[in-house]
């Protein structure tokens, strides 16, 4: 049932052809059909028969043209290509997986989001793999290449930390004995986080982007504390961000200020400030003092822009996204004071949440009413 | 019969859907045979839509139940998605369902039965996650769709439930959704998978405080339509009718979002001419939006539309899920 490929209608607008025109279509695609039945049964004789040579490798190419969800053939595909590897010189089995590499990227451009795709591609790495000849330098181009064509790519992003994942241990296992380990994964992983930071700065409801940096920024942290030289190309990221959680984050909350000013309904930033004042990483060295002051900070920053955004509307409404976020921080604020989260100011703004976001009425009033804690 | 909302938006179509769901299998056009990779996925989202609109009978259950025998695997011991596919969780699940649909003792399996047992429980990894077949894609869309269906067949032995639940846990971020594999970002549908996987499992208590993972989800309804989406800065989509409110629903807290503007999202996604339901409204309807548009709208208010109660877990008859038996931590 949770099949979510991209085969189905996403997307595509509705047409309701004529009886007339239906017809006319099944004339014309009459051909194209018979070939496409044809071409499939001939396969599954040929894999009946065990026939796993290069020309079922070829029909294989053909159908998977014309049909890259078709997972059978895939599987088809590979039996040949596994077979073919006991009989043919390493060269050209090498040379057949960087073609089908090469197919396979053109596929990825019509059909990003076919998991077949992205399955047959791993599986054809890791044959390379096998064989000392995988070139992750390459795969990261092509990842960062399909990302500038969709920057939200799920499967993108993913992939993404999957090569990154393999140039990591591949560096490792390259690297000369007088080589830190420690630096090389933070080299790689520094570069991961300036490459969300770019893609933030291009344009900051990229959730996809602030949802993977949430994820180095620890990872990064721990290899700055652990190598002994900086060297000279991180010696500003280092001072300027990493140096402790608590530069990061004030480093961070800046750029999410700049955010919040750019398009304060964006949810990705909101998201992401909440995380910044919640988590453990950024907060359990802080003295409660910091903290307190941070918060509090962080509530005049929101509750200026909400001023602002309540002068652009018509009857002086309170932001949406602004009171929620006010709402959010004045509850740390209050846990941090041991004070009662569901104060009078709160309740306040809860009510003003269910006139401006009656979507989400029942959830106020469950807050209102005690039921459920508001972070 | 046509059931009109309370806002007069527009009418459910009913019978037009039945049609639309029965139609499928004799349209014979170049892309209905594109589609073979997905039939018994297909198959499953039209019994499913036609069972919770309480006329599984439109179906032919010989013939139906004949044609997910024929997609058995028996060199994998799966089933496949069609007849000579190779066998793959995805439609195994998608058998099962269908099966236990018709069948509550599933006698139909024979001896497959314990080579099916055996495949799934193959596909799990060291790390308690589930490839979908021997080929090594991992996503928690195996481990729901393992667990689901070892369920369904009363198979769960705590060896695959426990690393199957920590993995799941592994998959959880900032924001409270889960995603496809540990450090992927949180996604609707994952979420669905992880959180049915969890309490499939009986283990929803690990989610200690779940009010971050319910505002997110309730966060997925937008404006203007009332629909749901998938991921923040996204659009709204028929599908995450299902994949969002099943998920609010297995935390009890479906009342988080508007539930009459959702329906009428749904609504005016159908096909009031051909019957069908598609993402957004005026798009290609398919038989995946029209099962979880109608499975959507029997977890909105099943009494309305007459239509039976579905299980948000297992997205299956609550009359027929009632008889499994339920894994206990």
């Amino acid at each position: 049932m949770t099949n979510n490929d991209s085969k189905r209608e996403h997307g595509v607008k509705r047409v309701n052809l004529s009886k007339e025109a239906k017809r006319l279509k099944l004339e014309r695609d009459a051909a194209k059909t018979e070939n496409y039945k044809a071409l499939t049964s001939q396969l599954f004789t040929s894999r009946d028969d065990h026939q796993l040579g290069l020309s079922e490798f070829n029909e294989t190419t053909k159908i998977l043209l014309i049909n890259p969800e078709f997972y059978t053939m895939w599987n088809y595909r590979r039996e040949v290509l596994i077979e073919l590897r006991k009989s043919i010189e390493v060269e050209q089995y090498i040379d057949m997986i960087n073609r089908d590499l090469k197919l396979l990227m053109d596929l990825l451009k019509r059909y990003p989001k076919c998991y077949w795709i992205w399955n047959h591609r791993r599986w054809c790495l890791f044959e390379l793999v096998e064989l000392n000849k995988v070139n992750w330098e390459y795969e990261f181009g092509v990842v960062s290449k399909l990302l500038e064509l969709d920057a939200r790519n799920y499967h993108g992003w993913q992939y993404r930390r999957f090569v990154v994942q393999n140039i990591e241990q591949d560096s490792l296992k390259k690297k000369k004995e007088s080589q830190s380990e420690t630096l090389i994964l933070l080299n790689i992983n520094a570069n991961e986080f300036n490459y969300t930071t770019t893609k933030i700065k291009k344009n900051i409801s990229n959730f996809s982007a602030w949802h993977n940096r949430s994820k180095l920024i620890p990872k990064v942290f721990k290899y700055f504390s652990e190598v002994s030289d900086i060297p000279e190309p991180l010696q500003e990221l280092y001072k300027t961000v990493f140096q402790s959680p608590h530069l990061i984050l004030v480093h961070d909350l800046e750029l999410i200020k700049t955010g919040m000013y750019m398009d304060s309904d964006d949810t990705s930033v909101w998201l992401y400030l909440y995380w910044l004042l919640t988590e453990e990483f950024f907060i359990k060295d802080l003295t409660k003092e910091v903290y307190l002051s941070i918060l509090k900070e962080q509530l005049s920053i929101i509750e200026e822009l909400n001023e602002l955004e309540k002068d652009d509307h018509k009857d002086h409404w309170d932001h949406c996204w602004c009171l929620k976020s006010i709402v959010f921080v004045k509850v740390l604020i209050y846990k941090q004071s041991n004070e009662d989260a569901l104060s009078d100011d709160i309740k306040a703004h809860l009510k003003d949440l269910i006139k401006i976001d009656p979507l989400r009425k029942a959830k106020y009033l469950d807050q209102l009413e005690g039921k459920v804690s508001i972070i | 019969m046509e059931v009109t909302s309370d806002t007069d938006v527009f009418p459910f179509v009913r019978e037009k859907h039945i049609n639309f769901i029965i139609e499928q299998d004799s349209h014979r056009s170049f892309e209905y045979w594109l589609t073979e990779h997905l039939r018994l996925n297909g198959l499953y989202w039209g019994i499913t839509a036609l069972v919770t609109m309480d006329t599984l009978d439109s179906l032919p259950k010989e013939e139906v139940m004949d044609f997910v025998i024929k997609c058995w695997d028996s060199k994998s011991g799966g089933f496949g998605a069609f007849p000579k596919h190779d066998g793959h969780l995805l439609s195994t699940l998608s058998a099962l369902q269908i099966l236990r649909i018709y069948d509550d003792e599933l006698n139909i399996l024979g001896n497959r039965r314990a080579q099916l047992i055996s495949f799934i429980k193959n596909l799990q990894l060291k790390d308690g996650s589930f490839q979908g077949d021997r080929f090594g894609e991992v996503d928690t869309r195996f481990v729901y769709v393992s667990l689901s269906a070892l369920s369904i067949l009363g198979e769960l032995t705590p060896e695959i439930v426990n690393p199957a639940v920590e993995f799941i846990m592994k998959c959880q971020n900032f924001d409270g959704g889960f995603g496809m594999v540990p450090g992927a970002e949180s996604h609707a549908a994952q979420v669905f998978t992880c959180l049915g996987a969890l309490a499939v499992a009986d283990s929803l208590h690990l989610l200690e405080n779940d009010t971050k993972l319910s505002n997110w989800l309730s966060e997925r309804q937008v404006l203007p339509t009332g629909g749901l989406n998938g991921r923040p800065e996204k659009l709204p989509d028929v599908c995450y009718s299902w994949w969002v409110l099943s998920s609010l629903s297995i935390l009890k807290k479906t009342h988080w979002v508007d539930l009459s503007k959702l329906e009428n999202f749904v609504l005016s996604c159908q096909d009031l001419i051909n019957g069908g339901i598609s993402d957004r409204p005026d798009n290609q309807t398919d038989i995946y939006h029209t099962c979880f548009g109608i499975t959507g709208l029997s977890l909105i208010n099943h009494e309305k539309y007459n239509f039976k109660p579905v299980d948000p877990i297992y997205c299956m008859p609550s009359e027929v899920t009632k008889h499994f038996k339920k894994w206990k931590n």
